[in-house]
């Protein structure tokens, strides 16, 4: 059933894309409500800013909009998507870096006080977020970037293998190589795999 | 029972089978199936990603923006601005109306002009009056009386020992 659903998704998504290619923005529009959600989670797990992942999805949609005819297979429309926000998130990310080497304040340190401040959550709420997001950078932090990139995917963004294989563009082996490497470094944390730990220990 | 006749499967095969059972060699594969440790272990490690994928995606603040494609205009503010400018329209209409109802038309905006410049023309009358005044006697009576500039108390005598004549200047 579930599998007839994402085929019916899959082909709906296909018709979008043979429409918005033809210049239909009301298709495109309506690829954006289906997506717009995917890349700025998946924005938001690579910046850890609100802002600059609103800013990265309008930033990765306006460039889908303008390449739109350079995708030449409609069912690979995930996938290619997925790529152009992956690829402008390490841009996104590279710059950040010569910024934090200017010592520029970035928006990841002025959210952090966003979330202190978020009245729309419970003290508690705030706090375990803040908690988990420092455990989320901590695991991460020890990975390397592909390793990182691979793990993000899949457990985050949930893609599978073949998936992940065509947004990165690299053989199914290499993305399990680089995940398997990932999973070893990733079990030992105490805190969020706690149960996996005590069931090998 | 069968499965005690194997070797449990080590850390490494339980994140392969986590990756993707296939990849494991055929001997562990029917060994996983079977025991139900190792299964035990690898759902657990599965469920415990599964559930950190789930925590971080409800962790992630909600997304606040719209996506506008390029050449698009921005939204209007609100969909309440149609009816705002009604409303107003109606407001003033119903002003001009009341206004020609109620026979104001002292109050109507042409008129009120009018008014407002009989207005200054008075208040610069009254002023122009008020300076004349002053140009011919700057100081009230008992000013001058205080002030001794109405000549009272002093004789020729006085007056010519504080300012002499200029011919007794050029004598002396």
């Amino acid at each position: 059933m579930k599998t007839e659903d994402n085929k019916n998704m899959s082909q709906k998504i296909a018709a979008l894309v043979e429409k918005a290619r033809g210049g239909s923005r009301v298709s495109f529009q309506e690829l954006v409500s289906i997506f717009q959600e995917d890349i700025y989670r998946l924005a938001y797990y690579r910046t850890f800013s609100q802002m600059d992942a609103e800013d990265l999805t309008q930033e990765v949609f306006e460039q889908a909009y303008r390449k739109m005819n350079s995708l030449h297979d409609p069912l690979r429309f995930r996938a290619w998507l997925y790529s152009i926000a992956v690829n402008r998130c390490n841009d996104f990310l590279r710059k950040r870096k010569y910024l934090a080497l200017l010592r520029i304040r970035t928006a990841e340190e002025q959210d952090f006080m966003n979330t202190v401040n978020d009245m729309s959550n419970s003290y508690n709420d705030r706090i375990e977020k803040k908690r988990f997001w420092k455990q989320v950078k901590s695991i991460l932090h020890k990975l390397s970037a592909m390793e990182r990139e691979v793990f993000t995917l899949r457990f985050m963004d949930h893609r599978n293998i073949n998936e992940i294989a065509a947004i990165l563009d690299k053989n199914e082996s290499t993305i399990k190589t680089h995940l398997y490497r990932a999973l070893n470094k990733v079990r030992g944390h105490s805190e969020l795999f706690k149960e996996y730990r005590e069931s090998v220990s | 029972m069968k499965a005690q006749k194997y070797v449990h499967l080590q850390e490494e095969q339980v994140l392969w089978a986590i990756i993707d059972e296939e990849d494991l060699a055929g001997d562990d594969r029917k060994h996983l199936r079977e025991c139900p440790d190792c299964r035990r272990k690898v759902e657990r490690f599965r469920d415990e990603l599964h559930e950190f994928g789930q925590k971080a995606r409800q962790s992630v603040p909600p997304f606040s923006g719209t996506v506008r494609l390029p050449g698009e205009k921005p939204a209007p503010v609100s969909h309440d601005a149609g009816w705002l400018s009604f409303f107003g329209a109606t407001a003033m209409v119903g002003l001009v109306v009341f206004f020609s109802v109620m026979g104001m038309e002292s109050m109507a905006p042409g008129n009120l002009l009018t008014l407002q410049n009989q207005e200054s023309l008075l208040e610069d009358e009254f002023l122009m009056r008020e300076i004349s005044d002053m140009v011919e006697s700057p100081l009230s009576d008992d000013m001058y009386e205080i002030s001794g500039e109405n000549g009272i108390g002093f004789d020729d005598d006085f007056l010519q020992f504080v300012v002499p004549d200029i011919q007794d200047d050029f004598q002396s």
